[in-house]
């Protein structure tokens, strides 16, 4: 797949998660998303990680909008109004506002998500303009760095402890700080050597990885982007209606259109393949 | 290879920052084309004298030079490194540090990047490259997954490409296997009898030998033209090794071992054991997996399945890269650091001196040459009593003295009954040390018949 068309993609899911606060765009944008990052990730990556995290995210913001505002009908509980900012009645419509922000939270990190989940970090930087080309290699050098530092610290430890090293104390944590930072300095510093040894820096620049279009590429590139700015103006023309479940919860307004610009989002994960 | 286009120098000094001498100080020299051999101890000047070639001395290091130093024509005072190297290829002695992508196939492309050749033309002399050093079959692998052997050759690939008039490598032998050392002589040669000038610094100067040409033998950052190639030799002390009892205490042993670095196994089905007083030589080609039978001996790799097992005492380990261990602020800071937690000890500057670290003693183990600091290592490691030593790689950029000194290291320590595991490509440390050797490769390990005593 094309990382510029990935990315296009990406732009697209963040827009449409983002332009609306009504739940069922935002939970179909996140469909789309999670169909296309179980579609198309690396193989060695896993999601449970990234999928903890936004269900963590999801519940903070189901709390807090809870806990903070008192707005609503239906209320399940009353806590003290003695207790600063969270005294007053916690509302159903509260946690179910709260629960839609965090949908649309969760839809744009899982929009974003396949630029880190489904690219190398290098085609990404392969993929910048050729006016960025330099620095992209930095970009990419540094991030190659960031594995080999940790290599370096694990090397370090045992080195360490084979020699009796045995930390009790914090004070003791410098043996093996102090050596992994040096290590790492001296190998940007070597790194660096050897990239000037391989003419870096010497002019312009050509990429091994020239950038293929393909149909599919192209199909993703046009139609998600498209989708997104129908969206937007379907958003702003007021077509399609925003959700707000004060001060009685009511069942959030759907547009047809809406629906297929979102469904649109699912594109890649039926027209690539990894 | 006309003399405007070789490497010229006159007069030539340099000094690094902050020093006292002289790095280099070379009346007159001049590297036409074919093979030039660069002999000479550790902290001669070598690596010096080959950053010279490509300009990163004076350019990325700074200090003071003069004199007047052309390559290919070029000024090398005036002209920027990232210029030269479209005529000048680099391979570092450290390959662990030079790799730029994450994955073979584009860092091989990244010179070719850096010199705008055509995106068309790229994968040809990518394939090339790849194909010529023996590594086309690791082209999509990741660089963090290839043993040392493997990066080397990828650091050489990744010159190759680049279709150098000059290729100038630092100890480019240091971690290959015979086969793989064998391949790149063999690559060497074609270069040079393309009329591509190739300028190497080795110590493994015996797998050079057929390679002709000239030697430049270095001291004290002179040059002196010797004439005639070095044949390599055993060292003195095989005559001195004595086998090691049969009946003595086994101080380590593998049960039906499964291990590997990473989710699969690399070996299976490993039953080996040391005895007290032993020394026990793993060889086998780049990857095969001499660095994790080393590392599951020493409890820092949990096996799979099967049993380890250690006599209780401290197990002394080198690892390839003696930066993992140092970082005191002398090399005897290093030294007593180990043996304040192992005494009984002994005399600190005994050990020095046996290594050959008398004179350096005082100084920061990172100021350093590569040799001095592996034996800087080793001085770290063996120090004390420890009733297992593992040494990997341990004769890395070390020359014959150093070499010398690291197997009289190794007798004090097996006649004080350390059971002690070497990995190493060197032929002749195996033949002057070890009581048996184990080849390692194919996914297993097996003992092989005990060396014979010359």
């Amino acid at each position: 797949m094309n990382p510029r068309a990935l990315a296009a993609w990406s732009l697209s899911g963040i827009t449409i998660a983002l332009a609306s606060g009504n739940p069922v765009y935002r939970a179909l944008a996140l469909l789309c998303a999670v169909n296309v990052l179980v579609a198309l990730r690396r193989p060695e990556v896993s999601l449970r990680g990234l999928s903890i995290a936004l269900v963590v995210a999801g519940l903070i913001a189901i709390a807090v909008t809870t806990l903070a505002s008192h707005t609503g009908d239906h209320a399940f509980l009353v806590l003290p109004s003695a207790i600063p900012v969270l005294g007053g009645s916690l509302t159903v419509e509260a946690a179910l506002f709260g629960a839609s922000t965090g949908l649309g939270i969760a839809a744009a990190v899982l929009a974003a998500a396949p630029l880190s989940l489904v690219l190398t970090p290098n085609s990404l930087v392969d993929a910048l303009p050729s006016a960025l080309a330099r620095t992209g290699a930095a970009i990419g050098t540094a991030l190659n760095l960031i594995p080999g530092i940790a290599r370096s610290a694990t090397e370090i430890r045992d080195a360490q402890r084979m020699r009796g090293w045995r930390p009790r104390r914090v004070r003791e944590w410098p043996d093996l700080a102090v050596p992994v930072v040096l290590t790492a300095l001296e190998g940007s510093i070597a790194l660096a050597e050897a990239m000037e040894a391989r003419g870096y820096g010497s002019g312009a620049r050509s990429h091994y990885s020239d950038l293929v279009w393909r149909w599919a590429d192209v199909v993703v590139c046009v139609v998600a982007p498209a989708a997104a700015i129908a969206f937007v103006l379907l958003r702003v023309s007021g077509s399609i209606a925003d959700w707000y479940p004060f001060p009685n919860v009511s069942l959030p307004p759907v547009n047809g259109v809406g629906v297929a610009c979102c469904l649109a989002l699912a594109l890649p994960a039926l027209v690539w393949r990894r | 290879m006309t003399p405007a286009s070789g490497v010229s120098l006159t007069g030539l000094t340099y000094r690094y920052p902050g020093a006292r001498t002289d790095a280099l100080d070379i009346a007159d020299l001049h590297i036409g084309d074919g093979v030039t051999l660069v002999t000479g101890a550790s902290g001669s000047g070598k690596s010096s004298l080959l950053r010279v070639c490509n300009g990163l001395v004076p350019h990325f290091h700074g200090g003071t030079i003069g004199g007047s130093a052309t390559v290919c024509g070029h000024d090398v005072l005036s002209t920027a490194t990232r210029v030269l190297a479209t005529k000048v290829g680099f391979v570092f002695q450290d390959p662990e540090l030079q790799s730029v992508y994450p994955t073979v196939e584009r860092d091989v492309a990244f010179g070719l990047e850096n010199l705008a050749v055509a995106a068309t033309a790229m994968p040809y002399r990518v394939a090339d490259a790849l194909e010529r050093t023996g590594i086309a079959h690791l082209r999509g692998r990741a660089v963090s997954t290839l043993s040392g052997g493997e990066r080397q050759r990828l650091a050489l690939a990744g010159v190759l490409a680049m279709q150098p008039r000059v290729l100038v490598l630092d100890e480019p032998l240091s971690q290959l296997d015979e086969d793989g050392g064998r391949s790149v002589v063999t690559i060497l040669g074609g270069l040079a009898a393309t009329g591509t000038a190739v300028i190497i610094a080795e110590h493994r100067v015996d797998q050079l030998a057929r390679l002709g040409g000239r030697v430049l033998a270095m001291e004290g950052g002179h040059v002196v033209d010797a004439g005639r190639r070095t044949a390599g030799r055993l060292v003195e002390t095989v005559s001195s090794r004595t086998p090691s009892s049969p009946r003595a205490r086994i101080a380590w042993e593998l049960t039906g071992v499964a291990t590997g670095p990473a989710r699969t196994p690399l070996l299976e089905g490993v039953s080996l054991h040391g005895r007290e007083g032993e020394v026990v030589a793993l060889v086998g080609p780049n990857g095969g997996g001499k660095t994790t039978l080393l590392r599951t001996i020493a409890g820092l790799l949990a096996p799979f399945s099967g049993r380890v097992h250690r006599e209780p005492g401290r197990v002394a380990f080198l690892p390839q890269n003696p930066m993992a261990l140092l970082h005191r602020s002398s090399v005897a800071a290093e030294v007593l650091w180990t043996v304040r937690r192992d005494p009984p000890t002994d005399d600190v500057a005994t050990l020095l001196a046996e290594l050959g670290l008398a004179d350096l003693a005082t100084r920061d183990p990172r100021d350093l040459s590569t040799g001095e600091r592996q034996r800087a290592a080793i001085a770290a490691v063996l120090a004390g009593r420890p009733r297992i030593a593992l040494l990997d790689e341990p004769t890395r950029g070390m020359d014959d003295a150093a070499r010398d000194a690291l197997c009289r290291a190794i007798q004090r320590l097996r006649a004080s009954g350390s059971s002690i595991v070497i990995a190493t490509h060197d032929k002749n440390l195996t033949a002057a040390l070890a009581d048996y050797t184990v080849a390692v490769g194919g996914r297993t390990a097996r003992a092989l018949a005990p060396v014979a005593v010359a």
